[in-house]
């Protein structure tokens, strides 16, 4: 296994193979980088590019895009608090915060440097532990995927600041979302009022575009004194550097969280329908839950940051496991990169490594090696990056706006998706100012018809609802999602009576 | 004299942006996920035909509702060329089973592409070793194995047909396309589904197992799988994928997306994406595949009819 490694690594450190990994990883970057272009868009748009190279060239050049995307979009959460792609949404929590309070370089390089460990141990799993994990995600029927997303959801929902109740709320019309359109199965009209504009159901892409760039925007519009901050704001922004030591120290004194965060990223990549978008954000989930000081959360602390971007990396690791050993698409950016392997010739399956051990290796190697072309990239092209935060606010915000709805428009190419983005841009606004989560929200929407589906086989494939319970990994997926949610009532009480015991508010570490 | 000119312009206008047709890349609608039977057929098959065409041919995957979604979508898209939709049998089965109103009728066809044979396919997890074990149990317990289908779909259609055939009765779990499938079969969620030579990696690893493939003859790159009818089941079916383009895009523009088509189901890189498929190339012009449509709808009705799946 090592001695077919390092052959991969060598093998792709020739010039042929390196020049198409660098360019796809600062493709990746910068697509991840820009709200309103995901990874699964930048994929796309990589793809043709790569038709005419050999297959381990194209390879390298789609996992880095993958690779890139899932840091890039880290550059943007944390400067603007808008993530860039919706694996680096639970980033905006504290990477934005602590850019705000003037520490912008240590926010963005602890991103960076998580994405680096998180990756590197998404990469042990992947090299390492391919077939026995995967066939620990096979014995999902459709129960235990039912349970496991409610799971998620709960989670999510647990996660709020104000009203455990608004989370839950929050997710639950989330999911009322997806009920819109056609049903799942067989095609039949729900709620769409004979409007066909309705009848394809609302993608939920357009729906995350508006909640959170549209949302966001108008309420950074609102602030009073907008062009002064700006320009505050611009002025602090342009030094990015940080001690790289401190940082490095930073993570490597928490290795519990470094670890745990990688393992649910990696976790969940394996998991195939659940994406990035969950991974991040659990992990935030289970490093508040863990924190000794879980009422610092969303004020700009490291453990937030380290968490969630430590989360999204390995995950690429992970799904590129159930890819490669089950050619099982996870989500819209592993589908792509499916298509990808399925281009250039790739049948994949368990047979895959055995049978192409070369290719396999070369794409194991160039993801670790697309860790590093990837801080390479940040460090010199950090400072461009941040361009876009140097743009005055007046500028900057209509244009992102502006490619936000291009973005929306080019998925489909329709001008559906740009109501879409409207509606659910004033819907997500109006949220913000009655003090409903967002998060649960969104993920209500990803998750809807997935949870749904899975209902639908589990009763189809076994009329008795007991199973749900009776099956022992539903069982006790379901048992924790309500533990979730008892534990995140009991929390948010126990939060309350500390700060009505505390006066002063002093950290315990 | 001005005016006649400006007339004149007015009615070269049409014809002109015909001659320039296409002037912006084209769209492939493929109504099932990415990664699935029909988007590993049309995957290889975009870039080919962009060199033929002279513009980019974009897949965009618009999965759901057993492929009726994009079917929908490709029906409203404005018949100007730019929006061609990737379709195979179920069109017509879903037709039929009124899981939805639009019929191969609402488009153009541009040419048939390829034929794909079923075959029946088991979980590792199941206690058959062949046919005849499987057909014992199915008797013995009726209503109890289960299938994974895109329902109303052709991976309905082949296992409804081999119920028929055997007399014996499944249980149907919906799972859209062969991707959801193959992990539900995979993990054993599922006793049977459709399936085709593309899962022999799978077989071979005994992850799969393939009991009767739905051919007249064996296979020569798997000869030990039987067909249907050595088994006594006479089931044959495959499901032939094809470009259509919505009812009403001119002429001229299908004589194009035709010439661009066929030259794209000749080239060798096609032929050898498609044996990595288990799939035949199977060409037909825009003449032949439209007879042959109406034909296999004939047939369909009449199996919608048989099977006891016909709402129309």
């Amino acid at each position: 296994m090592f001695e077919l490694l390092g052959a991969g690594l060598a093998n792709l450190m020739q010039v042929k193979y390196l020049v198409p990994l660098a360019l796809g990883t600062l493709a990746g970057i910068v697509g991840g980088a820009l709200p309103g272009v995901t990874i699964t868009m930048t994929i796309i748009v990589v793809l043709p590019f790569t038709f005419g190279l050999d297959p381990l060239q194209g390879l390298a050049a789609m996992t880095g895009v993958y690779v890139g995307g899932s840091a890039g979009g880290l550059v943007t959460a944390v400067l603007l608090g808008i993530p860039g792609t919706p694996s680096a949404i639970a980033t905006t929590f504290d990477g934005h915060p602590m850019a705000r309070n003037g520490e912008p370089g240590r926010a963005v390089w602890l991103g960076i440097w998580a994405s680096v460990f998180g990756g590197m141990l998404g990469g042990v799993f992947l090299i390492g532990a391919t077939g026995p994990l995967a066939a620990f995600a096979l014995q999902f029927g459709p129960w235990e995927f039912f349970s496991l997303f409610v799971l998620a959801l709960s989670m999510v929902a647990g996660l709020v600041e104000s009203s455990v109740l608004k989370g839950l709320l929050s997710g639950a019309l989330g999911l009322v979302v997806t009920i819109l359109g056609s049903d799942p199965v067989m095609g039949r009209e729900r709620l769409t009022l004979g409007v066909p504009f309705l009848e394809g159901g609302v993608p939920f892409l357009p729906v995350l575009i508006g909640v959170f760039a549209f949302a966001q925007i108008m309420s950074e519009v609102e602030r009073a004194g907008g062009v002064e901050r700006a320009a505050q704001g611009a002025q602090r922004a342009l030094s990015l550097a940080a001690s790289h030591v401190k940082v490095l120290w930073e993570i490597v004194s928490r290795p519990f969280l470094v670890l745990w965060a990688s393992f649910i990223g990696v976790l969940i990549g394996v998991l195939p329908a659940i994406g990035g978008s969950a991974a991040n954000m659990m992990a935030y989930d289970q490093a508040k839950k863990f924190s000794r000081r879980p009422e610092k959360f969303g004020t700009g602390i490291p453990e937030g940051v380290i968490a969630s971007e430590a989360a999204n990396n390995a995950n690429v690791g992970g799904s590129l496991v159930t890819i490669m050993a089950f050619g099982i698409p996870g989500d819209a950016v592993t589908a792509v990169m499916l298509g990808a392997l399925t281009i250039h010739g790739i049948q994949s399956g368990p047979l895959f490594i055995l049978q192409n051990a070369q290719l396999a290796y070369g794409i194991f190697a160039a993801y670790l090696i697309a860790h590093l072309l990837m801080v390479v990239i940040l460090a010199v092209g950090a400072r461009w990056m941040l361009r876009v935060v140097t743009v005055p606010k007046a500028a900057l915000f209509p244009a992102v706006l502006v490619l936000c709805t291009v973005g929306a428009y080019a998925l489909n190419n329709t001008m559906a998706n740009v109501y879409i983005l409207l509606t659910f841009g004033l819907l997500g606004y109006a949220m913000v100012k009655t003090g409903f989560p967002l998060a649960p929200f969104i993920l209500g929407v990803i998750l809807g018809d997935q949870i749904e589906i899975n209902l639908i086989r589990a009763i189809m494939t076994d009329a008795d609802p007991w199973l749900f319970l009776t099956r022992p990994i539903s069982g006790l997926l379901i048992a924790a999602s309500v533990a979730s949610v008892v534990f995140a009532l009991w929390q948010h009480r126990r939060q309350q009576r500390r700060l009505a015991q505390r006066a002063d508010g002093d950290a315990d570490f | 004299m001005k005016k006649l000119v400006a007339g004149f312009a007015v009615a070269l206008l049409p014809v002109a942006a015909l001659a320039q047709f296409p002037d912006r890349p084209i769209k492939l609608i493929v109504p099932w996920a990415a990664g699935g039977d029909t988007d590993n057929i049309f995957r290889p098959f975009a870039p080919l035909m962009q060199k033929h065409i002279g513009q980019p041919v974009v897949i965009a995957n618009v999965g759901g509702a057993s492929g009726t979604k994009g079917a929908k979508e490709a029906k409203d898209s404005p018949p100007d060329g730019y929006t061609i939709y990737g379709m195979h049998d179920y069109i017509h089965s879903t037709y039929y089973t009124g899981v939805s109103d639009v019929n191969y009728t609402d488009f153009e066809t541009v040419c048939l592409v390829s034929s794909t044979p079923s075959v029946l396919t088991g979980s590792p997890k199941t206690p058959w070793n062949d046919w005849k074990s499987l057909l014992a149990d199915a008797k013995a317990r009726p209503g109890q194995i289960s299938v994974g289908a895109t329902l109303g779909s052709t991976s309905h259609f082949f296992p409804a047909l081999i119920e028929k055939a055997a007399g014996i009765k499944f249980k149907y779990v919906s799972y859209e396309g062969l991707a959801p499938r193959m992990n539900a079969i995979l993990g054993g969620h599922i006793d049977l589904t459709d399936a085709n030579l593309t899962q022999k990696g799978k077989v071979e690893a005994g992850q799969l197992k393939f009991f009767g493939i739905a051919t007249e003859k064996r296979n020569a790159e798997m000869p030990n799988v039987p067909t249907l009818k050595e088994l006594g089941v006479d089931v044959v079916y495959d499901v032939n994928r094809g470009l259509m383009a919505p009812k009403g895009t001119p002429e001229a523009v299908l004589a194009k997306l035709a010439a661009a088509c066929a030259a794209t189901v000749k080239e060798p890189a096609f032929a050898e994406s498609m044996k990595k498929q288990a799939t035949d190339v199977r060409y037909m012009d825009r003449k032949q595949y439209a007879a042959w449509l109406k034909q296999n709808d004939d047939l369909n009705r009449n199996l919608a009819k048989e099977l006891g799946l016909s709402k129309r």
